[in-house]
């Protein structure tokens, strides 16, 4: 009895921190969609690519943000849409730790282009929180379902 | 048996993760394709509308880097214009930098003309690769027969980062 009530409560830890990442996902996929040429700016900020491939990444690093966002919400190929989240988060923090060990002082550009200018340092903290959930959701998914098959 | 469950299972999400990457980027790229076009052949002045250059004379608009417009800054030879809007040029800007936000460029031209000779050399610059309003203003500029424009595209954000002269209230 008591694990079932337990398991209820997981289960319902379990969709909240799909939808609450699924819907971060989505916001910060749509912002950028709606101003790639900015969201190009704050990607050539990093001084990672050249010229075009700022672009290319502007054009269509929103898209996976928010179709993973979507399909963590409707909980359709949660466990892919959750890896690949993860597997953003990863490489998102290292490209911040990146700009601290080079001294570039910019905007993470990581929701709204152009606003408040938000440190690497909180970006990183934010962007641990959103691996943490996302690997905690690929994981669970993987439990659940293993011994059925 | 276990083994090769989880073996194949990873396989699978492997193939589904890469499923749905390829489909955004696919989708991203048809969405932003007219932009990725204009990128690709360096014509990002506008993507909707080009206007025709003025056919009676030289247009010469180029792009500076950040070390050709320091360059220009030290030589005191051109005048920088922030192409920003007033807020963000209050906040800071490059040394010595005119404020001609793109928004209200037609009525602050005129003043800006009273003190600027046509030949003189100008350097507009906004939020870095990618904002338009530097591209807005200079063609403006260029309108009313000045000769010798820079597009500095690395903008504010690359000059500050450079550490190069800067003022306003967050320098």
């Amino acid at each position: 009895m008591r694990s079932k009530v337990r398991s209820k409560i997981k289960n319902y830890l379990i969709l909240t921190l799909r939808i609450g990442l699924g819907l971060v996902f989505i916001y910060a996929g749509i912002l950028k969609i709606r101003d790639p040429i900015a969201f190009a700016g704050s990607v050539a900020a990093y001084k990672v690519l050249p010229y075009f491939l700022n672009y290319l990444v502007a054009a269509t690093i929103p898209w996976i943000e928010a179709t993973c966002g979507l399909l963590l919400i409707i909980g359709f190929k949660t466990r892919a849409a959750a890896g690949i989240t993860a597997a953003m988060n990863l490489f998102f923090i290292v490209l911040l730790a990146s700009t601290i060990m080079r001294g570039l002082d910019i905007d993470c550009g990581c929701f709204r282009q152009g606003g408040e200018k938000t440190s690497a340092w909180i970006a990183i903290m934010r962007d641990i929180v959103f691996l943490f959930v996302a690997l905690v959701l690929f994981t669970e998914e993987n439990d659940r379902k293993l011994p059925n098959r | 048996m276990m083994t090769r469950t989880i073996k194949s299972k990873s396989k699978k999400i492997l193939v589904e993760m890469a499923f749905i990457v390829l489909i955004a980027v696919v989708t991203g790229i048809v969405w932003n394709h007219r932009l990725l076009w204009n990128v690709f052949n360096g014509t990002i002045a506008d993507a909707t509308t080009t206007l025709p250059a003025p056919a009676s004379r030289e247009a010469t608009m180029l792009p500076a880097g950040l070390m050709q417009a320091k360059e220009l800054f030290d030589q005191k030879e051109a005048v920088f214009i922030d192409a920003r809007e007033p807020s963000v040029y209050a906040l800071g800007h490059i040394q010595g930098a005119v404020s001609l936000p793109v928004a209200k460029v037609d009525s602050a031209l005129q003043n800006f003309m009273n003190e600027t000779p046509l030949d003189a050399i100008l350097i507009v610059y906004c939020s870095g690769y990618g904002c338009h309003d530097s591209n807005n203003v200079a063609e403006k500029l260029q309108a009313r027969g000045y000769d010798t424009i820079f597009l500095f595209e690395g903008g504010y954000p690359e000059w500050k980062n450079a550490g190069f002269p800067i003022e306003g209230a967050d320098s």
